[in-house]
């Protein structure tokens, strides 16, 4: 099982140089990271992986950019919008994860959503921060959005990936305080593990249903 | 406490003792000025706002140290988990960007003391001694340059080195390596 927070992002966006997260993951329990608009390495045992977020473009956009970063070993992600969108976007040869599913609609993820992404091996992101650093209604509506998203997961099965979006090493959680916090969304300890483990399932390739052998 | 009527308090007997736990959290980043109230109050606000005023009056969390970098916080038997999730969601401490991470819980306040007291700084890797990073270029009063911009070094611990821009306002803190200086 591999332990990977799917969303940190280290300086110039935040306080914290990579090595430093990196640093700090690992005493947190973490095994990799996705780091946004920062270029892959390793440090002290730790993966960092590039990630990229498509966001706040047209379908049109978001094909050419997925095809441009194709065969490079980015993470690619696309922030959610309504409902049309994701759809077509999960349905894209090559995103690996959908993030924001909080800000966007409360009918942009439904049943018909959730099969694609169980099918297309695609994880849906929850972003601990918000229950982290928010509190009163925007929390309340954090935690209401994800059972739901939970629900979801727990008919059809489609990856979850769980991020930290830490700009601080100090944004940073460990382990043992992210089944914590995802208590409160009724996601139980196999829930969590599943979750970090998420980003290596859906960026492993896929294997094909034809295999020859000698 | 019972009092006898015109009489001086005495305590519980054991039987009718609250039962209390102690939990051992290291303020990070590491150097912080611990104020034990604003902790108390920061502590109180993340426990309330996430649990609500009934469950937090049975938690009952109380900052009873602060020593080394290190705070003891008191609760409730049977509520260190609501309390050990209330504390992940502690961001700040007096407008001070601060993570408290749980190091240990006991029953006992004397034990989590001796623990913080005999404490050694964990090694981290390439913090041989005697070795001096190459490459960083630092003045008498521990100051280092980082992307052409000079800094001041306000920690150093193994690899791990913060440091704050060098300015009367807007000064920025970055949380760097040793790698990342001698990179830079």
């Amino acid at each position: 099982m591999k332990i990977t927070d799917a969303a940190v992002f280290p300086y110039p966006c935040g306080d914290t140089s990579v090595r430093r997260l990196a640093l700090e993951a690992k005493t947190l329990g973490f095994d990799s990271l996705i780091a946004m608009d920062t270029p892959a390495g390793s440090f002290e045992g730790i993966e960092i992986m590039s990630g990229i977020n498509v966001q706040d473009v047209p379908m049109r956009d978001v094909i050419a950019r997925v095809k441009r970063e194709k065969d490079t070993r980015k993470v690619v992600s696309v922030s959610a919008r309504d409902n049309g969108f994701n759809r077509a976007a999960i349905s894209l040869k090559g995103v690996h994860i959908l993030r924001g599913i909080l800000a966007a609609d409360k009918t942009a993820f439904d049943h018909v959503t959730a099969k694609m992404a169980a099918d297309n091996n695609v994880a849906i992101d929850l972003d601990l921060s918000v229950l982290i650093a928010a509190r009163g209604i925007a929390r309340q509506r954090a935690i209401q959005r994800y059972r739901d998203v939970l629900t979801f997961e727990r008919k059809f099965e489609f990856p979850v990936s769980l991020s930290s979006y830490a700009r601080s090493y100090l944004d940073l959680r460990a382990v043992r305080e992210i089944t914590g916090l995802c208590s409160l969304i009724n996601m139980d300890m196999q829930g969590v593990e599943k979750g970090l483990d998420s980003v290596a399932r859906v960026t492993a390739s896929p294997w094909s249903a034809v295999r020859v052998v000698s | 406490m019972v009092c006898s009527p015109g009489g001086i308090m005495s305590p519980r007997p054991p039987t009718l003792r609250e039962n209390r736990r102690y939990l051992l959290v290291r303020v990070e980043p590491a150097g912080t000025v611990i104020d034990q109230k604003e902790l108390y109050y920061a502590v109180s606000d993340a426990v309330t706002s996430l649990w609500g005023d009934a469950v937090a009056g049975v938690i009952t969390q109380a900052v009873v140290a602060a020593e080394n970098g290190h705070v003891i916080i008191r609760c409730l038997r049977g509520t260190e988990k609501e309390l050990a999730i209330a504390l992940s969601t502690v961001t700040t401490c007096h407008n001070v960007p601060v993570a408290l991470r749980i190091v240990a819980a006991s029953g006992t306040i004397q034990t989590l003391r001796e623990r913080v007291r005999t404490k050694k700084p964990v090694p981290e890797p390439g913090s041989e001694p005697g070795t001096e990073p190459v490459g960083i270029s630092r003045a008498e009063d521990g100051e280092c340059v980082f992307l052409e911009n000079p800094f001041l070094i306000l920690n150093c611990n193994g690899q791990k080195v913060d440091v704050i821009e060098k300015g009367f306002k807007n000064a920025h803190r970055l949380f760097l390596t040793r790698s990342d200086l001698e990179n830079s």
